[in-house]
């Protein structure tokens, strides 16, 4: 690493470095423009949403954050009059529209679906992971590398596959279009990346800590607790936090197998209408909403992103 | 998955059925597997690719229990 | 303090409890620990695949569960594999595969490579291009569709300014021609960063004395790349081409947004075939063999995948 000095005769030259980064800086900048863009959609009117050419220069609104929240019906101008004053700011700028809002949208309901389902499952993933980690990592578990692989390879199945026969079994057990149902499933998905990452991440806490706290006469489950645990703080939330990123994106199962009161954000986001076709600026909307929690993950996890990716196989 | 164990004999293992050579040939069964099932060329190749497939991962599974 | 926290956590665990674990062994812990992982597999991946498996054998339709099941044998099976749009659908999947793979493989490791020449600020840029990837395929391929729009659309706009197509012609969902090149662009441009970063990790895995004994021996930077950089970044490389593969065979959210395997059944891959036959139409032991088939393909793939990871793993 610190060969990488003026001295060095592999050092990339200044030029070769200029190049790089331009490049480097223009892929970056162009891959988030569609991201940028549906920010900026997000604040636009309908009408600035689909002008042409494209309008990259506006009048920022909220109506589509309005039209997110709420359902809306169209009333007669003299309706609209006879009604008192606007009661707040998504009143008065749908009454411009000539409409009233006639009551709350579904998306706040599958929003919360959402935060349900993904941190439930999530608990329940990390905490089974990190049990089986600690088991794998410390014990001598016979057949173990044959286990390691069963675990891995339940990640492997594809969604609509699995999803024929747990739709079958949710029906038959009453687990049909529940958050309980997605917990289990999303768990049985997710714990096979905790079980690997956090086995990585275990493995690379020294045994001699907790021989030194058995020495002192704990047990191995008081050691495990008292060392270990706090040891993989850091490692147990950067796997809660994939795990997390996982079941808040789902949308194969969560298309098939919910459909009303269970139902998560990614199903619903694209079944946002207006009149007259998709509401693009509050379907930005909801889009926003739903990736900023990532945006944010994304830049926290940014050191351990590779170990997540390839199952704690590449550490650095 | 598999219950065939490890084979502890006291006479060498013979050297082609080495886990390295055998998961290459496993490997190399699953990949036509594959090719047939992708291909646009004729019908009975694709019919033919999932058993294709099929033994390639089930002998990926038995070999990969074989010495090194 | 870590002894302070310790003793909390001592604390908190009930008396009865502990006494009990307490005489556990070792090996008892470790089974204690496994099982409900395992329990949970077995309840929610393999038991239903058993399941599976058993439908694929039958006639059962899931909407009307009442109706007598009648034991084919292999029937589904013959069936699916002489099937000539089944077939179709798998050249959809395999020409979707084979371009999304040599895009994001070629893209990513030049972005790597060039990453890698440590400019100021690389780990700002790199961290601002693994952002898409993160981001869910379902909902960010539902905004592509706002992209694609014929003249309203960002994307048909700036490809009728670059290329002086009149901009209602730039019609990439609807269009026969260009609906696979659609999901493919948005497939490329979601998980390029995924490569890069694996191919990225596969670069500074190189030990710098390699290059430096190479630059005594005076070989030229063009056969460096080809006979160092190259072949001690390829098992990173194959790692991450196995796991896209994986991925792309098993595509379903976002096409299913994106194009919905429209227009017709132009960009139909294996899994939106599979729903439309498992949950359109409902012939779920039909389907269920079309899914045990898929699971066989994509477990082969997995058997290789873990070799390559364990590959990695030893560097």
């Amino acid at each position: 690493m610190s060969l990488t000095t003026a001295h060095s005769v592999v050092a990339p030259s200044s030029n070769a470095k200029l190049i790089a980064g331009t490049i480097i800086i223009a892929y970056a900048l162009i891959s988030i423009v569609p991201l940028l863009w549906i920010f900026a959609t997000s604040f636009k009117t309908p009408p600035d949403s689909i002008a042409y050419p494209p309008k990259i220069v506006f009048q920022p609104s909220i109506e589509g954050y309005c039209n997110l929240f709420t359902t809306r019906t169209r009333q007669t101008p003299e309706y609209i009059n006879s009604l008192g004053p606007a009661t707040g700011v998504c009143d008065a700028t749908v009454r411009k529209r000539n409409m009233v809002i006639a009551g709350p949208s579904n998306f706040l309901p599958r929003f919360v679906n959402s935060l349900i389902i993904a941190f439930g499952s999530t608990f329940c993933a990390v905490f089974l992971g990190t049990l089986s980690a600690y088991g794998f990592s410390r014990f001598k578990v016979p057949l173990a590398d044959d286990l390691l692989f069963f675990i891995l390879s339940t990640r492997f199945m594809p969604p609509i596959a699995v999803a024929i026969p747990i739709y079958l079994m949710y029906r038959e057990i009453g687990l049909s279009d529940t958050a309980l149902g997605m917990i289990l499933l999303y768990t049985a998905v997710n714990v096979s990346l905790a079980v690997w990452l956090l086995k990585g991440f275990i493995d690379e806490i020294p045994r001699e800590y907790e021989e030194a706290a058995m020495i002192d006469g704990y047990t191995r489950l008081q050691a495990f607790w008292r060392t270990v645990l706090p040891q993989a703080t850091t490692g147990i939330a950067a796997t809660a936090i994939f795990c997390l990123i996982f079941a808040w994106n789902e949308y194969a199962f969560a298309a098939l197998l919910t459909s009303g009161t269970a139902q998560t954000a990614p199903p619903f986001i694209p079944t946002i209408i207006g009149e007259g076709g998709q509401d693009w600026p509050a379907v930005a909307a909801g889009t926003t909403i739903f990736l900023v929690p990532i945006l944010v993950f994304t830049i926290l996890l940014r050191k351990q992103l590779l170990r997540g990716i390839t199952f704690g196989a590449v550490r650095k | 998955m598999s219950t065939i164990q490890p084979v502890r004999r006291k006479s060498p293992w013979p050297a082609w059925a080495r886990r390295g050579l055998m998961e290459n040939i496993a490997t190399a069964i699953i990949a036509i597997g594959f090719l047939m099932l992708f291909q646009p060329i004729a019908l009975s190749l694709y019919t033919y690719s999932f058993i294709t497939m099929l033994t390639g991962t089930v002998m990926f599974i038995i070999v990969s229990k074989f010495p090194e | 303090m870590l002894n302070r926290t310790a003793d909390n956590v001592a604390r908190a665990t009930p008396e009865p409890l502990a006494k009990k674990i307490r005489g556990i062994s070792d090996k008892g812990l470790a089974w204690l620990f496994i099982s409900p992982t395992i329990l949970l597999l077995l309840a929610i991946n393999i038991f239903p695949l058993f399941w599976a498996i058993y439908l694929s054998f039958t006639n059962y339709r899931a909407n009307r569960p009442n109706d007598v099941v009648k034991n084919l044998g292999f029937a589904n099976y013959k069936r699916i594999l002489g099937d000539q749009d089944i077939w179709i659908a798998m050249q959809t999947t395999a020409h979707f595969v084979f371009w999304t793979i040599l895009l994001q493989t070629v893209i990513g490791f030049t972005l790597a490579w060039l990453i890698d020449r440590k400019f100021r600020g690389h780990a700002f840029w790199t961290t601002i291009i693994l952002v898409p990837m993160m981001l869910s395929p379902a909902v960010v391929g539902n905004f592509w569709r706002f992209l694609y729009e014929p003249q309203i659309g960002l994307f048909s706009y700036v490809v009728s300014f670059v290329t002086g197509i009149p901009p209602t012609n730039v019609q990439m969902l609807s269009n026969v021609e260009m609906a696979p090149w659609a999901i493919i662009i948005v497939d490329t441009w979601m998980w390029t960063p995924y490569v890069m970063l694996i191919c990225l990790a596969g670069l500074r895995s190189i030990p710098e004395y390699i290059y430096e004994a190479a630059e005594v021996d005076r070989a030229s930077n063009w056969r460096q790349f080809w006979s160092i950089t190259l072949p001690m970044a390829l098992p990173f490389i194959m790692l991450a081409v196995l796991f896209r593969g994986i991925e792309n065979f098993k595509m379903f959210d976002m096409v299913n947004l994106l194009t919905g395997g429209g227009p017709g059944s132009t960009t139909e891959v294996a899994s939106i075939t599979l729903k439309r036959q498992a949950f359109e139409s409902w012939r779920t032991g039909y389907s269920s063999a079309f899914a045990i088939i898929l699971f066989v393909a994509v477990f082969g793939l997995a058997n290789i995948y873990v070799k390559a990871l364990n590959k990695v793993k030893q560097r």
